[in-house]
């Protein structure tokens, strides 16, 4: 069953003083199954931060339509639209978006307190997924005391502890160094592995080698996608690179559902 | 060609931060505005001329230093904080190839425009005001108002140079940081990483300590004197103890709401916590500034408004009749029924020269004399308590003496008592002794303490007094005259009378009373001394204090208040930008626009009106001082000043809740831009 569907996504923004419009989406379609682990790849510019920002509710699509759970995001009221993404979505940043003002621990909790959780049970919840993400030791530092690495453990572990239907990443590691990177990216396909659903936006080959499916975006459509099927992740790497240098050199579109 | 451009730059960086600049420059024109007026005011002819004008310049030229000085901290403080604001501009400049020296004519021109408008504005201002506020002061004064509108050059020329020395101070200072800062920290001065702030519990505790001991002296002190040389250390222990607890008392509650794992982790209370912490180590001392001005102006608006509505009561206390004579007899014998009539006769053909008569008269005789009070004793030699520290004045009272039949007949009782017995009568909250002691008088039995009755000037004895009533009166000061010199009691004879007719005639015939009271006194027979008054006399000179003492708290509050909202809305402003980013994270982590709006609300409340509340309650501990020192200045009206307190906080706590209300919306402005 998908969790995620996106169906003839459509976004035009319109300049300030009403001016040229542009098209950043032109018809997006695609389904993410429970479990999966999909990687969304683009150019600067090619529509990627619109679509994520339209999956995450942060904007709204100008037609087509996302229904997450068989709920269609658009006929969701205002009101709810906080409370729901809190409760089925968990989101990693690029610049993780921690606040300083709280402790590792803290900012962990956050969305829980939000939903009205006591300590205890917010307590228990972290603990394992502490010891998952190696963080227990540093929980009760500040955000400032850390490394980019441990602060975006610490992020992924405030998406993970509302046991969100859906993991949305945005470059996660766009802000990290090699080693980090590569720890982050083993900790994903961990969680991946114990059946979190993920769906990551970057721009690193690296990254969306640890995938299972990656979905091309270019100028606003969905231009090609690769599924891992059993290959490695140094195969997968490679799939990749060939697709992109197919994609920047400007060959024409490959129709279909092409699988390598 | 590219001389022009610095002016040029200096003005398109001022015109894109006009939220920033556009304060500032009214601050600086509301500064130079209000000293020109106190200035102008002080330089006036008329000033000099009326009566009690020697105190009123005094009173103005406190004013002019005061607010001169705090021009000179206020400005500072503001372009502080513009020049925070904008260290990230002088990095890009400067990473665009600009070197300091460029930076520094930016600022030159900055200055120099900044500086110049805000004088020329401020002078215009002050010029146009300056005769409203003459007007104001004549009104408050009881003058005839004049209309012509004059501008002296030595007043505008003083404001322009203290300004200008205050703007070229603030350059300097401008260039000293650009000088000490490098390149990448200008860049990323706005973002360095902040430590969670740590609770100081020394320091809130030393707080809590200056201010309890403050408070504690401001509730314990019963005597003016004293009041007035503690008074100034009690305020500064509430300026430390203020600024301390704000710092470091309000972080320290922070952190144990955070201990409490229940209160912490509520959605209510869980973000407020922790940014409270933040929002108040950060903003603290700007709190405590504006705490402390708050008080001073509620202080200065409520003791000035009560002596000036209160004026009548003043003069009415320290002179009980329109005319008023008190006379020190050289004996006993002279106390007699026929001196007494012969004093009268006199006072009534001096009224009646001028067709009037004396009505509603008080009178009475009685002995005083000065002593130092230890338990039931009064020591009344003077050599005997020499080395005095100044904390003991609250133990040197002033002793009246006067018989029993007196008593009876001013109030009307009917007491009895028999020879070493005593009534008693203190303007202080008690007397808890059985027996009274004078000098080398004999020891009396106290029978009953009496309340205060009508007795010359009792309520507003700066001295603490005791009236004691009794029997034998002739027999019991006999002793008392006997000692030599100063030390002896005096005999005293006090004859008050209303008059009908203008203030005038009341001074006319007092002075004829006075003619008259001098030859007898130099006839050498009864007349020791004398002092003769009338409230007509006084009541000039007092509208010319009290009037100008409320002239200057209406300026001076003004100014403080108007420094208050600066700071405020600069607070406001730097929360906003701080605070952009942190909400666009909590919305994005699921926090409801709504919940944003909630918190934001209940923290920039409480930051709020935590100044202006601790504000109040410094207010309700000073009451008591305050109504002390107003008692020197003969007022005792205590409803008048409660009401003028009150009233006083009311319409500060409006007009604070106003400001409030728009500078919030600059800092929504700000935070909803995310």
């Amino acid at each position: 069953m998908s969790i995620l569907e996106v169906n003839g996504l459509k976004k035009i923004y319109t300049t300030r003083f009403g001016g040229a419009k542009v098209e950043a989406l032109k018809n997006v379609s695609f389904s993410v199954e429970e479990g999966e682990y999909v990687a969304i790849m683009g150019e600067s510019g090619s529509g990627k931060t619109t679509l994520l920002n339209i999956l995450a509710a942060l904007d709204k699509p100008t037609g087509g339509v996302v229904s997450l759970d068989g709920r269609e995001l658009s006929k969701i009221k205002d009101s709810e639209i906080s409370a729901f993404r809190r409760d089925h979505l968990g989101f990693v940043f690029q610049d993780f978006n921690l606040l300083d003002t709280f402790s590792l621990e803290d900012n962990i909790y956050l969305p829980l307190v939000l939903a009205g959780k006591g300590y205890r049970e917010m307590r228990d919840r972290l603990t394992p997924i502490a010891a998952q993400l190696g963080i227990a030791d540093i929980l009760k530092k500040y955000p400032y005391e850390v490394s980019g690495g441990q602060k975006q453990r610490a992020a992924v572990a405030r998406a993970l502890i509302t046991n969100p239907r859906l993991i949305l990443a945005d470059e996660p590691t766009g802000a990290l160094d090699s080693k980090a990177t590569d720890e982050l990216l083993y900790l994903f396909g961990e969680i991946n592995r114990s059946g979190q659903t993920i769906l990551m936006v970057t721009h690193s080959v690296k990254a969306a080698s640890h995938a299972g499916r990656v979905l091309f975006i270019k100028d606003g459509e969905v231009f090609h996608q690769i599924y891992r099927g059993n290959s490695a992740n140094q195969e997968m790497y490679q799939k990749i690179s060939d697709t992109l240098t197919v994609l920047t050199t400007g060959e024409g579109r490959n129709e279909g559902e092409a699988r390598f | 060609m590219i001389k022009k451009l610095y002016p040029k730059l200096a003005f398109t960086s001022m015109r894109k931060n006009k939220k920033l600049y556009l304060p500032y420059i009214l601050t600086c024109i509301g500064m130079v505005m209000m000293f020109y007026i106190v200035a102008f005011l002080y330089d006036c002819s008329w000033v000099q001329e009326v009566r009690g004008g020697a105190l009123l310049r005094t009173i103005l030229s406190l004013g002019r230093g005061v607010i001169g000085v705090f021009s000179l901290i206020f400005l500072f403080y503001t372009s502080a904080f513009l020049s925070r604001r904008r260290k990230m501009e002088f990095g890009l400049y400067n990473i665009l190839g600009m070197d300091k020296g460029n930076i520094a004519r930016v600022l030159f021109w900055e200055t120099v425009m900044t500086g110049g408008i805000s004088l020329a504005a401020g002078l215009a201002a002050g010029i146009l005001l300056s005769k409203f506020a003459e007007l104001g002061l004549l009104n408050l004064l009881h003058r005839p108002v004049t209309y012509a509108l004059t501008v002296p050059l030595d007043v505008v020329a003083l404001t322009a140079a203290l300004f200008a020395l205050i703007d070229l101070l603030i350059f300097l200072n401008t260039l000293r940081q650009l000088r000490i800062t490098n390149t990448i920290d200008l860049l990323h001065s706005e973002h360095a990483g902040e430590k969670p702030p740590k609770a100081n519990w020394l320091v809130a505790l030393l707080g809590v300590a200056a201010l309890g001991w403050a408070y504690y002296t401001a509730l314990s002190i019963d005597n003016p004197i004293s009041a007035f040389v503690m008074f100034f250390l009690a305020v500064l222990m509430v300026i430390v103890g203020t600024y301390l607890l704000f710092v470091a008392g309000s972080v320290a509650i922070c952190k144990i709401l955070q201990k409490n794992k229940r209160y912490y982790y509520n959605p209510r209370h869980f973000v407020f916590v922790s940014s409270m912490s933040y929002r108040m180590k950060r903003n603290g001392a700007g709190l405590a500034s504006i705490c402390i001005l708050s008080t001073m102006v509620l202080v200065m608006f409520s003791a000035t408004t009560c002596l000036y509505v209160g004026e009548e009561d003043i003069i009415r206390n320290r002179y009980p009749r329109n005319s008023t004579m008190t006379l020190e007899m050289k004996d006993l014998a002279s106390m007699g029924a026929e001196q007494a009539a012969e004093l009268k006769n006199l006072a009534a053909k001096a009224a009646a020269e001028s067709q009037a008569e004396p009505e509603n008269i008080l009178e009475y005789r009685a002995a005083g004399i000065a002593g130092f009070l230890t338990d039931a004793y009064v020591e009344t030699d003077v050599s005997a308590v020499s080395g005095v520290s100044l904390s003991d004045y609250s133990q040197v009272y002033q002793i009246y003496i006067m018989s029993l039949e007196e008593y009876n007949r001013l109030t009307g009782e009917k007491e009895a008592l028999s020879p070493g017995e005593t009534l008693l009568c203190t303007t202080e909250s008690g007397y808890d002794q059985d027996t009274i002691r004078v000098g080398d008088a004999k020891e009396l039995v106290i029978t009953k303490v009496i309340p205060k009755f009508c007795f010359e000037g009792m309520d507003a004895q700066v001295f603490p007094t005791i009236v004691i009533c009794v029997p034998d009166f002739a027999e019991y000061v006999t002793p008392l005259l006997e000692s030599d010199g100063e030390d002896a009691a005096a005999l005293m004879w006090y004859y008050a009378f209303d008059l009908e007719g203008d203030d005038p005639t009341h001074m006319e015939i007092t002075n004829r009373i006075k003619a008259s009271l001098q030859t007898l006194k130099e006839d050498g027979e009864a007349v020791a001394d004398f002092q003769c008054g009338c409230g007509a006399e006084s009541r000039s000179s007092l509208y010319t204090m009290n009037g100008g003492l409320f002239f200057l708290a209406i300026l001076l509050g003004t100014v403080f208040l108007a420094a208050t909202v600066i700071i405020i809305y600069y607070k406001q402003i730097s929360e906003g930008f701080e605070d952009q980013s942190r909400f666009g994270i909590m919305q994005k982590v699921g926090m409801t626009r709504k919940d944003i709006r909630k918190n934001i609300n209940s923290q920039m409340l409480t930051v709020f009106f935590l100044p202006i509340l601790a504000a109040g309650l410094h207010l309700v501990f000073a009451f008591p001082f305050l109504y002390k020192i107003l008692l020197m200045f003969g007022m005792n009206n205590r409803p008048l000043l409660v009401l003028a307190t009150a009233i006083s906080f009311g319409v500060f706590a409006l007009f604070y809740s106003l400001v409030y209300r728009i500078t919030s919306n600059a800092y929504y402005d700000i935070v909803s831009n995310s």
